[in-house]
C-alpha cells in the first residue's frame, strides 16, 4: 500500500513542482518577501515587524494560490481528460488514490511554504544580523491549515468540476478565517433562524483562524502548549475527515 | 474453452443534465470473448463501444445486467491485476515523462526491480529515444504508444483496447497490431474497439458488431460475410448493417 500512495504522490508532486505557473508564483512570491524591506517609510518605525508580518502574508497567500491553480488543475486533467483512467483500473484501492494525491498537494505547498520561510530568514538575517526561529512556529503551524485546504479541494474535485471546487475552497478559505467574526455574529444577531445557520455554519466549516499565528509570533508573545495541541488535534481530525469523505464520494463516482 | 468475459444483457443509459431526456446507450448487450482470442468490437460512432469498455474495466456501471472477467466482478482487485486498460484518446501528466508514467504504473502493479522492463517497453513501443522526454511534448501518436506500454505492463492475461490503432502512422499501427499478434501467440486475450476496418480483418478471431446499443453480429468473420447474399467487401458489410 505505501509503495502504491507513494507513488501517486510522487508523480503529482512532479506534475506540479515542474509547472510554469508555480516558478512564477514562487520567483513572485520571494521577490515580495525580500520588497518588504523597502515598506520601511510606511512602517512607523515598526520595519521589523513589518517585515516579519508580510512574509508570513506572502507565504500564506502563495499556499491558497498554489493549491487553487496547481491542484486543481492537476484534479482537472485527472478526471476531465481522463488522466485518471489508466490508475484506477490499476489493481489499488480508493483510499490509495485519495491519499496519494492528498500526500502528492500538500507536499508541493508545505516545499514551498518552508522554502519562502528560509528566505524569510534570510531577509531577517540581512536586515537585523541574526535570526528569528520564533516566527518558524508561524508557517509549520500553517502546514495544518494547507492540509485542511487540499482536503477541502479534493473533496469538492472528487464529485464536481475543477472551476466549482476552486470557488469552494476559496470560499472556505475566506469563510474559514472569517470563523471568530461569524461566531460573534451568531452570538448577537437576535432572529432566531439566522442565529441557527450561522451556528451551523460555525461549527461545520473549519476554523482557519485557529491557524493564524501570526500576530503572537509577529510579537513574541508567548503561545500556550495546549493552544498548539489544540490547533494540531483539530487540524489533523479535520483533515482526515475531509479525507474519509473524499474516499466515500469517490467510491461512488463513476467515470463517464 | 474458458470464457474470459462474459456479458450478460447489458444495460446503460444518460443523462447528461438533470432537464434532459434519459439516453440508452446500452440495451441488452450479451457477449462471450473466450480466453486466447482476439475480439473485435465494431460500431459506429456513438454506438455503445466505449461505454461497455468503461463498464468492463469498472469505471461506470451498468443499470442492469452482469459482466464477469474471469469468473469475477470487473471491479475486483485480482481482475485489475490480470488486466491492461488502453483508454480511447490516452491522456497523461504532461510534465511527467514516458519513463516516469511507467514507473509509477509499476508501483501500482507491484513490479520490483521495474528498470529494464521499462526500458524493453519503451523499445517495444517505439519510444526508446523520446522516453525521458516531457509528455507536453509527444504527438497523438506517441501518447497512444506509451498507452499501449503501459497497458501490456505487467503481462495482463486481458488486454481491453479502445480504438488502439487511431491516431497512429501507418508504421505505428503495423507495430501494435504485432503487438496485438504477440499476445494470440502467448494465449492472451485481446478485446478491442475499433473504427479500423482492414484491421479486424488481418488480426481479429471473431468480431462483435454493435449498433445503438444492440449487438447486431457476433461471430468469425469469414462466416459472416458468407452469410451476404453475394460476395461483399468487409467495409460494404459494415455499411449494409449500420444501415440497416
Amino acid at each position: 500500500m505505501i509503495s502504491r500512495v507513494w507513488a501517486i504522490s510522487k508523480n503529482i508532486f512532479c506534475e506540479g513542482i515542474r509547472q510554469r505557473v508555480l516558478m512564477l508564483a514562487v520567483v513572485f512570491a520571494i521577490a515580495l518577501v525580500f520588497l518588504s524591506v523597502f515598506l520601511g517609510p510606511f512602517s512607523l518605525g515598526e520595519i521589523s515587524k513589518i517585515i516579519r508580518d508580510f512574509g508570513l502574508a506572502v507565504s500564506s497567500l502563495l499556499a491558497i494560490f498554489i493549491i487553487i491553480t496547481i491542484g486543481a488543475a492537476i484534479l482537472y486533467r485527472d478526471i476531465e481528460r481522463r488522466t485518471i483512467y489508466t490508475i484506477i483500473t490499476r489493481p489499488i484501492k480508493t483510499n490509495e488514490i485519495i491519499l496519494g494525491k492528498f500526500i502528492g498537494l500538500s507536499l508541493l505547498v508545505i516545499v514551498l511554504v518552508i522554502m519562502t520561510a528560509i528566505i524569510q530568514q534570510l531577509v531577517i538575517f540581512l536586515f537585523e544580523i541574526k535570526f528569528d526561529p520564533y516566527i518558524l512556529i508561524a508557517p509549520l503551524i500553517s502546514i495544518f491549515e494547507i492540509m485542511i485546504m487540499v482536503g477541502i479541494l479534493l473533496l469538492f474535485s472528487s464529485f464536481s468540476s475543477s472551476v466549482f471546487s476552486s470557488i469552494m475552497t476559496i470560499i472556505f478559505y475566506i469563510v474559514g478565517h472569517m470563523s471568530p467574526d461569524l461566531k460573534l455574529f451568531a452570538d448577537t444577531v437576535k432572529a432566531p433562524g439566522l442565529k441557527l445557520l450561522t451556528k451551523f455554519f460555525y461549527y461545520i466549516l473549519p476554523n482557519l483562524e485557529n491557524f493564524n499565528l501570526r500576530t503572537e509570533v509577529v510579537y513574541h508573545l508567548s503561545l500556550p502548549r495546549d493552544q498548539i495541541l489544540f490547533t494540531i488535534s483539530y487540524g489533523f481530525a479535520y483533515t482526515i475527515l475531509l479525507i474519509c469523505l473524499s474516499v466515500i464520494i469517490f467510491e461512488y463516482r463513476e467515470f463517464k | 474453452m474458458p470464457v474470459a468475459i462474459k456479458i450478460e444483457d447489458l444495460y446503460r443509459s444518460f443523462k447528461t443534465h438533470f432537464w434532459q431526456k434519459i439516453t440508452p446507450a446500452l440495451s441488452g448487450v450479451s457477449i462471450e470473448i473466450n480466453e486466447g482470442e482476439i475480439f473485435g468490437f465494431l460500431g459506429p460512432n456513438g454506438a455503445g463501444k466505449t461505454t461497455t469498455i468503461k463498464i468492463l474495466t469498472g469505471l461506470i456501471k451498468p443499470d442492469k445486467g452482469k459482466v464477469s472477467i474471469f469468473n469475477q466482478p470487473p471491479h475486483s482487485l485480482e481482475v485489475k491485476k490480470r488486466i491492461g486498460y488502453l483508454p480511447e484518446l490516452p491522456y497523461f501528466y504532461e510534465h511527467l515523462s514516458g519513463h516516469e508514467i511507467l514507473d509509477l504504473h509499476c508501483h501500482l502493479l507491484n513490479i520490483k526491480n521495474s528498470q529494464n522492463l521499462i526500458s524493453e517497453s519503451l523499445t517495444k513501443v517505439g519510444l526508446k529515444e523520446a522516453g525521458n522526454n516531457r509528455i507536453r511534448g509527444y504527438s497523438r501518436g506517441m501518447l497512444q504508444r506509451l498507452g499501449c506500454a503501459i497497458a501490456l505492463l505487467g503481462d495482463p492475461d486481458l488486454l481491453i483496447l479502445d480504438e488502439p490503432l487511431s491516431g497512429l502512422d501507418p508504421i505505428g499501427r503495423k507495430e501494435i497490431k504485432d503487438l496485438i499478434f504477440e499476445q494470440k501467440g502467448k494465449k492472451k486475450t485481446v478485446f478491442f474497439s475499433t473504427h479500423i476496418l482492414p484491421d479486424v480483418e488481418e488480426i481479429c478471431d471473431r468480431v462483435g458488431i454493435i449498433i445503438n446499443g444492440q449487438i447486431v453480429e457476433v461471430g468469425i468473420l469469414a462466416d459472416l460475410l458468407k452469410g451476404a447474399e453475394q460476395p461483399i467487401s468487409l467495409e460494404d458489410w459494415f455499411i449494409k448493417k449500420v444501415k440497416a
